[in-house]
């Protein structure tokens, strides 16, 4: 044993091996393009099979938490955005859940349709990201044209309904940003029409292809007792043919109104994450083309103008009005002393936002239980006895986003 | 379910039921709970109280551990509050698999030493950091600015090596 970072205790290079030869131990990332960012892993290789393996992570630190505890609470949503870069509308949802209980609010029910909207493209979007970049490290190029593809299409309907086309900040305390356009009505039934095409493309892409099935089957095999003991969520517990998926399990948002199936695997391996991620988009699809059918008129925002700025006619003709409106964005609103948790389903897992409120303008701790740090611990248990191409695999199939990892 | 001597206060905030435990009695209410059916240890952290007039805080740092139970769905909130320089808890890694990181996280952004911790080291920050980052007494801004007669320093050619 040796310590070649300072509390990273490895095998040393040179001990013997099952097959008579010396480990060795190997830096894998930080900046292996298929780490998905920036992960740096320590392996040790005895042959070609990993022996050992730590995760060093840390990279993409931004000291988010730190930062939300200097802005005020309608601000923090732009900061929410960003830790998990792949579905900002998701992590916008928990701490806007997380900040509306606390105050004791309910959305409108037109608010709630459109979180789910939100919610479900971003899902798919996120996917899209994963299996276009995981079809690309395992020698299916084409996958990454045809996944981008379709989440350009999810852009460009964000851009419709947002202005932005990542980080939307769409979800707020209190509501969402806008109305959706009746512009963005009509992609969204397009899209909800075609993508189930789509989605087969996919499957004709993969799911019968030799080399996808034989780089994945019976690769990163996690027992669902695994899965649970170290608190995997997400498709990484789903795969494990676990049925525990926070929009069923525990519904916020008005999911429990909406039919459709957990995407459960008994495979266990990364062809049964990658099946399970094939069916989420399915499924993702259905509650669209149901939340469009259904979706209420009614206003998107509570009627509270101690928390949202009165509608600029307004400002005009009312006193009032323009003193809510200075308040509001000069202090702020302030949210009663207490703590929450709220939990939502990302496409990685479950995505909680812990708030501890003090009573003033400012969050006095928000903590993000991101699901790639919890996931991620887990890929140990995974990897070991696995030839170091199959790490690819495996840490594919994860899909951990570092930034959300590291926050 | 834990014994009621050892909770010292419990109550329900926004929804979430909560305990609280003296610090030493961490590890012996939370395998209680775990016994029953509370398997899942959805987070590990810390809130900083200093200068938090919102209420009276037994001491500075407050660690939670929030509980899941996969069958009921039920949650449980469990706060201790400890002080000190370095303020001291016991470790749950052995009870809660994902403790282990979030307690090197907590002992990064917080400071707090986790007792019998197989591996305490800093997990987001450098190892040769200096300092708690989330503590509230942590300094936040940037770097210092330059004034005057640096930045004439700095304006001046180097000298030719």
């Amino acid at each position: 044993m040796d310590t070649i970072a300072q509390g990273v205790t490895v095998t040393k290079t040179g001990e013997t091996g099952a097959f008579g030869g010396e480990l060795l131990t190997i830096n894998f990332g930080p900046h292996h393009p298929s780490t998905h960012g920036v992960l740096r892993l320590i392996v040790d290789l005895d042959g070609e099979q990993v022996r050992r393996l730590k995760p060093v992570i840390g990279y993409l630190h931004t000291g988010i938490e730190k930062q939300m505890e200097a802005l005020r609470w309608q601000q923090g949503v732009t900061v929410t955005d960003r830790h998990d870069y792949l579905s900002p509308p998701i992590n916008n949802l928990a701490y806007a859940l997380a900040v509306e209980k606390l105050m004791g609010v309910d959305v409108p029910p037109r608010a709630n349709a459109l979180r789910v909207i939100m919610s479900e493209l971003t899902r798919l979007s996120s996917h899209l990201v994963w299996m276009g970049t995981s079809g690309l490290e395992l020698g299916a190029m084409s996958m990454l044209m045809y996944c981008f593809r379709e989440r350009d299409t999810i852009l460009d309907m964000n851009e419709e309904i947002s202005g932005f086309r990542m980080h939307t900040s769409y979800i707020r305390p209190g509501g969402v940003m806008a109305d959706a356009t009746p512009r963005f009505l009509e992609m969204l039934d397009k899209f909800c029409h075609e993508m189930p095409g789509h989605v087969d493309e996919y499957e004709a892409l993969l799911t019968n292809n030799p080399i996808w099935r034989s780089r994945t089957i019976g690769i990163g095999i996690l027992s669902p007792e695994d899965a649970k003991v170290l608190g995997a969520t997400g498709p990484m517990l789903r795969g494990s043919g676990v049925a525990w998926d926070l929009r069923r399990s525990m519904p916020y948002s008005g999911y429990e109104n909406y039919d459709f199936e957990i995407a459960t695997s008994d495979m266990r391996d990364c062809y049964g994450r990658y099946l399970v991620r094939i069916k989420e988009m399915r499924e993702s699809v259905k509650i669209l083309r149901q939340a469009l059918d259904k979706l209420p008129d009614g206003p998107v925002n509570v009627d509270d103008r101690k928390m949202l700025p009165p509608p600029r006619e307004e400002l005009e003709t009312s006193m009032e009005a323009v003193i809510h409106h200075f308040k509001l964005f000069t202090e702020g609103y302030s949210v009663p002393p207490g703590d929450v948790y709220v939990a939502v389903e990302s496409g990685r897992g479950e995505n909680g936002c812990y708030i501890a409120s003090d009573g003033t303008h400012k969050p006095r701790r928000v903590k993000f239980r991101s699901a790639s740090f919890v996931n991620l611990q887990v890929l140990e248990r995974m990897a070991l006895n696995h030839m170091l191409a199959d790490m690819v695999a495996i840490i594919g199939t994860a899909d951990t986003v570092l930034g959300d990892c590291d926050r | 379910m834990i014994s009621e001597t050892l909770i010292v206060e419990k109550g329900v905030s926004a929804g979430d039921p909560w305990v609280t435990v003296e610090s030493r009695n961490v590890r012996e209410a939370l395998s209680g709970l775990k016994n029953d059916g509370y398997t899942l240890l959805v987070f590990l952290t810390c809130v900083d109280h200093l200068v938090d007039s919102s209420r009276q805080w037994p001491a500075r740092y407050e660690v939670l551990y929030q509980l899941r139970n996969l069958e009921t769905r039920e949650q449980i909130r469990l706060r201790a509050f400890i002080d000190g320089e370095p303020p001291r808890i016991e470790s749950v890694h052995d009870l809660f698999g994902p403790a282990n990181w979030e307690e090197r996280e907590t002992y990064d952004m917080f400071g707090i030493v986790f007792n019998n911790h197989p591996e305490l080291t800093r997990i987001l920050m450098p190892d040769d950091w200096v300092g708690y980052p989330l503590r509230r007494d942590y300094p936040v801004g940037g770097e210092p600015v330059e004034f005057s007669e640096e930045h004439e320093m700095w304006q001046t050619a180097p000298e030719k090596a």
